[in-house]
């Protein structure tokens, strides 16, 4: 028995394979799946995504999105996604900086609600790569 | 030879054509790649999301809908359809604005009122006197932030009664050679499971999951209420700029072979005509020839 997983990202679709277990950020706590899992629909929030795989452990960031668990298959709908171990922590440092100033500088000018949302998401996406890039260490 | 220079002449044209032909071709073919990658990578995320509503709506009963009660699920009296065109913004790409505007007649004009995305589309709806609302523009790279007007509008539109049913009417971008002009309903959110198989069924290159059943009861954290206020307008804007890339792979698809053939034609034509002007220049010679030999004979 195992589960697939498949994470899927406006861009593309990130991840697209079998594991054992997963952990999902979701807005009620994390939630641990394991084959069998009860039908599931939930609401990410952006944090880390753990995914066992024969022993080991991956963690990828995810942004807010949605998850469903349905038989074996769990389908993240998410706005970002990136593996842990691709993060660079200093870019992730830098792209924070840069998204918390432009933010900063789009409020001053009381941009578009559109293009704040859009900053605030890359913002919350870098401080979670961090995040679990730091905990990873 | 006044005939020789005026087929030189045609030659010199049709060459130019030509030359400016192949390089619209190549323009829409570069276009074209981009706009293709954009929007069969775009596809797994408007599939995954069409599932996840899909689901949604086949475990909540119809009170459950009902205690939202958000317009976008009330099934109210068409009066209006609200339609979203998405067009070009130019011409010279075959017959895909032809063929978009063909669908478009048959739909009873007394009807419908057109929001227009694209020149083309603003042109053909003001200039054949229907009900325009608002017409957009669009970059040639579209980003999501752009479309954020145009969904603001129908959904204000239709929340204020102006219209009763927003669809999109654009073109489906299937291969290089084939795009079709597509009617879909978007809003209100009834009867949902044409729309999702549309999507779902769209064939597209990545590998994909396939579709579990599982008929046990599905649990909803932290409510179905919530996470259909979160999906919902996520939905609808993502899936408006989903076909946004779909019509725009078919636009530049459709110009590249468009351009094609018209360099192609153009290649074939200076050949005709290369070799009209030779017989020409041939016939003048021997004629030429002819009157010497007949002046030096007498």
């Amino acid at each position: 028995m195992a589960l697939l997983l498949e994470i899927v990202t406006p861009e593309k679709k990130v991840y697209c394979e079998t594991v054992d277990s997963v952990v999902l950020p979701t807005s009620s706590g994390q939630i641990d799946v394991l084959p069998g899992h009860i039908p599931l629909m939930t609401l990410l929030e952006a944090g880390e995504l753990m995914v066992t795989r024969n022993g080991t452990t991956d963690a990828l960031a995810v942004d807010r999105g949605f998850a469903q668990v349905q038989g074996d298959k769990i389908s993240v709908l998410t706005e970002a996604a990136i593996n842990i171990q691709e993060i660079d922590a200093g870019a992730a440092e830098d792209a924070r900086r840069r998204a918390e100033e432009a933010l900063a500088q789009a409020e001053a000018r009381k941009e578009d609600p559109e293009i704040l949302e859009e900053l605030e998401t890359k913002a919350r996406f870098a401080i979670v790569q961090q995040l679990a890039k730091e905990r990873k260490r | 030879m006044a005939n020789l220079r005026d087929i030189q002449r045609r030659i010199k044209s049709v060459k130019n054509t030509g030359k400016i032909t192949r390089a619209m071709q190549l323009v829409a073919a570069s276009k074209m790649k981009k706009a293709q990658d954009q929007a069969v990578a775009s596809r797994p995320y408007a599939q995954l999301m069409a599932e996840i509503v899909s689901g949604l709506f086949r475990h909540l009963s119809v009170e459950e809908l009902a205690a939202v009660q958000s317009p976008i699920f009330e099934k109210r009296e068409v009066k209006k359809r609200g339609i979203l065109l998405l067009s070009t913004d130019k011409g010279l790409c075959g017959s895909l604005n032809a063929n978009l505007f063909r669908a478009l007649a048959e739909i009873d004009r007394e009807k419908a009122a057109f929001v227009t995305v694209g020149r083309k589309a603003t042109q053909f709806v003001s200039r054949s006197r229907r009900n325009l609302l608002a017409d957009f523009s669009v970059s040639d790279h579209v980003l999501f932030s752009e479309l954020r007007p145009v969904v603001d509008f129908l959904l204000n539109a239709y929340y204020e009664g102006e219209i009763d049913t927003i669809e999109v009417l654009y073109t489906q971008f299937i291969n290089n050679l084939k795009q079709e002009a597509v009617l879909i309903n978007l809003v209100p959110m009834i009867g949902l499971d044409d729309l999702i198989q549309a999507i779902i069924g769209v064939q597209d290159y990545t590998e994909k999951a396939p579709i579990e059943n599982d008929e046990r009861e599905i649990r909803f954290e932290p409510s179905a209420k919530e996470i259909l206020d979160a999906i919902i307008p996520l939905f609808i804007s993502r899936e408006i700029y989903h076909k946004v890339l779909e019509a725009k792979a078919s636009e530049h698809s459709a110009r590249m072979v468009a351009m094609k053939t018209a360099t192609d034609n153009a290649g074939e034509l200076c050949d005709s005509l290369t070799l009209k002007f030779n017989k020409a220049r041939q016939a003048a010679i021997t004629q030429e020839i002819q009157e010497i030999s007949a002046a030096s004979a007498s």
